[in-house]
């Protein structure tokens, strides 16, 4: 029951939002947020799930993409009488197609093994794109018009709100079934293999099929990811297949959390946010999204959903709120190292003598600048490190189960 | 034809054994410490980049020393610091550590070097023709790299089965438990192999660099096929990597040489096929055209018909 | 009826031989216990059964089927299930879940992913009876890594038995307990074995001559003796195999309350 509001809630969310945020650049994000979604979903699949690392799921994605935009360009010459509505789904279909045929020889292992097979046979597509260029229209890819053909009660995506529900209709259906699956005994057994692939087998299951079928899966919801960017931005071109977008979808689903279902879903929307919104007020953000990507790995190997769920215990035990002071603590020096790193990095990166950092005058040539932000940089850094043991203790004590005197422990030692 | 297959053999040669230097470094650690080190090929990048900057002030041959000492000093850093942390969380963490290291080295180079190609250039004193066959000359600073690439094998040879430490590491490749608890300092012995490793990636990247052009993306472009190189040859194989190595950069060489295509191939067997017709772009490929992505078809083919690679042991 | 045959199996590594020419019968309903001094090769006899190896010659056949060389999820199939010596459970999946998996197969479901496991009423019936049975009932909602040894081995020995095999390998089962704990263990192996055939590797000889109707001695990869339990007892061989000499009297007090040797 419990479950069923949350899905409910879901629903009025994506049916609100637009409402709220009616800007254009509100709806271009969301829009980019749905395929994102469903995309860092369907690598989860094979990732959080299935215990299977790919550094090439791109392929689906653009594949099913490329097969959505020809199929625009068909109905747009009425060669073929189909709603665009529901071409996401031959982005699916598609794209199940392509993972049966690589499915079947790169499922065998997981590990590195598959790993580095899924690199090659991305790279493989990838640069095979340029060449074949009848399909995949070589560098300047190829473009289709999402208006043409029967239109959907009324709908005939030319603007783009329409765009949005029924990029948000299709993320919430694709969203719903991948959950479903993590409920089947596919889906169960995929966790089963990537926990014990050896015991799996002892119970009766070819670890290869389990990792095969999920492999499959995956590729059809990335499909359908594809066919919406197709709808959306009704272009594809080689970069929607290469190596870049394969690791842009590892970062949005390990950032986001791989062992949770909703980590994809906050990886995506956290990502699109950066991807849209600090591009635009620097030049460096690539680089502050590997930093923050590396620190992730390193210290929040959980992901931010990961994050948010280790205080579900303090949070049961009624002591959440003993750790707001030592949180503070710690993210005031936290925030001042972090701002004046920040400081330093754009202003070697920026060569005016006349550079603000939020408001504060810089000059990148004086000598006194740097010094200056050295020596905040490392008193911070210094202040941070001395409350971290105040932290620690915090957190311990956060969640340690009340002490109870229980009659059964002394009984129990005399037995 | 004759000139063409003996420049395309010497040129493939260059490029396999400077393939093998990267994929030895990056067996010998994956052996060791069961991580495949996504940011290898980085490596080679910055000892290109240090090479560059350091040869504006010296010249190139202190860049040759001291470039790579720098890379592995680094190297030695991010193991001790980053990848143990990561270790207790699993090989995937560990292996997506080192994509995003990877991924972060791109930008920082970028960010402390810019965009553009830098003009690294081989040394004046290496700048004469080695010889000239039929017309075309052998430049010799290709030679130089051959030779310090067969000199460092030789060595890296020498030291793995005649030195102490040598015998030392190839132990702890497969047992590293029994090792440390023979009183040898395990942690150390990995630190160390991992920054010779990414030293020898980067003294890769030092000779290579004036030749492959100095650019941010030269890791993406070698990395995967590195990659690829090690998965074809067995992961885990030194003999399979050395293979490997060869068989790509000699195959590239031919292949970029070469101006058969399958137009040659098609009017052989008497078969044409109209301008429009669907697959016409298969129909019009040449060697050369494919040369880029053959490491990948190479790949996908040997995992069809021989998943552990040529040399392939079981998998650790 | 006989169930499991093997006949002349070896199995070599390289060139060292672990088994050579194991012949052996079990017959159905039989409770059988593999004895022997470490690195006799008892584990890799199982492996061998249970398919995770391939024999380097000889053949093993189960209910007439020949399985040897065969995949284990093959073999599982036909009904063999088998324990691990090392605890091998799914550490992330819940109690529940990972004996709900173990019985998944045997209920038909093979690769659906049309079938919603919570609605499944038979199947999650029949995980709640066989934690019930082992005796983790409490605790199905813990994650199988976090529990105590003796509850991991006790799920060990349930994901075994659940898809319901006929014939059951137990590799070391009370390895590592405590006493009262292996009493415990050995109460509910006979229970969950009742009518079915056990094959047992076990070092304690009072759990061995109290479960078993025929024992097989295994020593350097040989079957040096294979009978009923008073039998082994007196039989030379295997005395001079453990102590390395034969001697006069039994050692093994037959009213089950002695040493083991």
């Amino acid at each position: 029951m419990r479950k069923a509001i949350i899905w409910i809630l879901f629903a009025i969310v994506l049916i609100v939002l637009p409402l709220i945020f009616d800007s254009i650049l509100s709806i271009s994000i969301f829009n980019q947020m749905c395929i994102a979604i469903v995309f860092a979903l369907s690598y989860n699949m094979l990732l959080g799930q299935g215990g299977m690392l790919s550094f090439g799921h791109a392929v689906y994605f653009g594949l099913g993409g490329f097969m959505a935009v020809h199929a625009l360009m068909k109905i747009e010459y009425e060669e073929m009488y189909f709603s665009v509505t529901f071409i996401p789904l031959i982005g699916g279909v598609f794209g199940l197609l392509a993972a049966a045929f690589i499915g079947s020889f790169s499922t065998h292992k997981a590990g590195t093994v598959f790993a580095m097979i899924s690199l090659g046979v991305g790279e493989l597509i990838a640069a095979s794109s340029l060449i074949l260029v009848s399909f995949f229209g070589g560098e300047a890819g190829v473009s289709g018009d999402r208006t043409y053909g029967p239109t959907f009660f009324g709908y005939d995506f030319a603007q783009d709100i329409q765009v949005y529900y029924f990029a948000a209709a299709w993320m919430f259906v694709a969203t719903f079934f991948m959950y479903l699956f993590t409920r089947t005994p596919a889906g169960r057994m995929a966790n089963a293999v990537r926990d014990n692939a050896e015991r799996a087998e002892f119970i009766g299951y070819s670890a290869r099929r389990v990792r095969f079928i999920s492999f499959m899966m995956a590729g059809f919801f990335a499909g359908i990811a594809g066919g919406l960017f197709a709808m959306n931005y009704e272009i594809l071109t080689e970069e929607n297949l290469n190596a870049a977008t394969s690791g842009r979808v590892l970062l949005m689903a390990y950032i986001g959390g791989l062992g949770f279902f909703i980590g994809p879903i906050v990886g995506a929307v956290v990502l699109t946010l950066i991807n849209s919104l600090l591009s635009n007020y620097t030049d460096l953000w690539l680089l502050y999204l590997g930093i923050m990507f590396l620190l992730t790995v390193m210290f929040l190997p959980r992901g931010l959903t990961g994050f948010l769920m280790m205080h579900t215990v303090p949070w049961q035990l009624g002591k959440l709120r003993t750790l707001a002071i030592p949180y503070t603590l710690t993210a005031i020096p936290s925030a001042v190292f972090l701002l004046s790193i920040l400081a330093m990095l754009e202003m070697g990166h920026s060569m005016d003598s006349d550079f603000s950092f939020f408001g504060v005058a810089l000059n990148p040539a004086s000598y006194g600048s740097w010094i200056g932000l050295i020596i905040i940089s490392s008193a911070a850094f210094f202040a941070l490190r001395l409350t971290l043991p105040r932290l620690r203790s915090a957190w311990a004590e956060a969640n340690t189960l009340p002490a109870v005197v229980s009659e059964t422990v002394t009984t129990e030692g005399q037995q | 034809m004759m000139e063409v297959l003996i420049f395309a053999t010497l040129n493939g040669l260059v490029t396999g054994l400077l393939l093998f230097m990267l994929a030895s470094g990056l067996t010998l650690i994956f052996s060791m410490m069961g991580v495949l080190n996504f940011a290898h090929a980085s490596f080679y990048m910055l000892g290109a980049y240090f090479a560059y900057s350091i040869s504006l002030y010296t010249g190139f041959w202190p860049a040759l020393i001291f470039a790579p000492i720098l890379v592995g000093a680094l190297g030695a850093l991010v193991e001790r610091y980053g990848l143990r942390r990561v270790h207790k969380s699993g090989h995937v963490a560990e292996l997506v550590f080192t994509f995003g290291l990877a991924f972060l080295i791109e930008e920082a180079v970028q960010f402390f070097w810019g965009r553009a190609t830098k003009s690294y250039r081989s040394p004046d004193i290496l700048d004469f023709p080695l010889f000239t066959l039929f017309g075309q000359n052998f430049p010799a600073y290709k030679a130089f790299m051959i030779f310090i690439s067969i000199g460092i094998f030789i060595g890296l040879y020498f030291v793995l089965t005649r030195t102490r430490i040598g015998i030392i590491i190839q132990a702890a490749i497969t047992h590293p438990n029994t090792v440390a608890n023979l009183g040898h300092n395990v942690p150390l012995i990995f630190m160390g192999a991992f920054g010779v490793g990414s030293g020898l990636a980067g003294l890769a990247g030092v000779i290579a660099g004036p030749v492959l052009t100095t650019f941010p993306g030269m890791a993406t472009v070698l990395g995967s096929i590195v990659f690829v190189i090690v998965v074809i040859g067995g992961l885990g194989s030194l003999a399979g990597a050395l293979v490997a190595s060869l068989l790509i950069g000699l195959l590239q060489s031919y292949a970029i040489a070469s101006n058969v295509g399958m137009p040659d191939l098609l009017n052989l067997l008497g078969v044409s096929f109209e301008r429009d017709h669907p697959l016409n772009d298969i129909w019009r490929l040449t060697l050369p055209q494919i040369a880029p992505i053959m490491p990948f078809l190479l790949l996908v083919i040997v995992l069809i018909f021989r998943p552990s690679g040529l040399f392939g042991k079981r998998e650790s | 009826m006989s169930l499991l045959q093997l006949e002349g199996v070896t199995k070599k590594f390289g060139q060292t031989e672990i088994i050579r020419d194991v012949n052996l019968t079990i017959k159905q309903g039989e409770k059988h216990a593999i004895i022997g001094p470490n690195g006799a090769g008892k584990s890799t006899l199982f492996h061998l059964i249970s398919g995770r190896y391939p024999v380097s010659s000889g053949s093993i056949h189960f209910k007439n089927v020949p399985i040897h060389n065969r995949k284990p999820f093959e073999i599982t199939r036909l009904g063999l299930a088998r324990s691990f010596q090392v605890t091998n459970i799914f550490p992330l999946l819940s109690v529940f879940e990972n004996i709900r998996c173990a019985l998944l197969w045997s209920m038909g479901y093979k690769y659906s992913f049309w079938h919603l496991l919570d609605r499944q009423r038979a199947l999650n019936e029949k995980t709640e009876s066989v934690l019930e049975e082992i005796g983790l009932h409490d605790r199905r909602n813990f994650p199988a890594g976090e529990l105590a040894y003796a509850d991991q081995r006790a799920l060990e020995l349930g994901v075994a038995i659940a898809c319901g095999a006929e014939m059951i390998l137990l590799d070391e089962p009370v390895a590592g307990m405590s006493h009262s704990e292996a009493r415990n263990a050995v109460a509910l192996i006979r229970k969950i074995t009742e009518g079915k055939t056990l094959i047992m590797v076990e070092h304690d000889m009072n759990i061995v001559f109290d479960v078993a109707d025929r024992i097989s001695v295994l020593v350097y990869g040989e079957i040096i003796a294979s009978d009923v339990p008073e039998k082994i007892r007196g039989n030379p061989r295997v005395q001079e195999a453990y102590l390395g000499e034969a001697v006069e009297k039994p050692l093994i007090d037959s009213t089950g309350g002695g040493e083991s040797a």
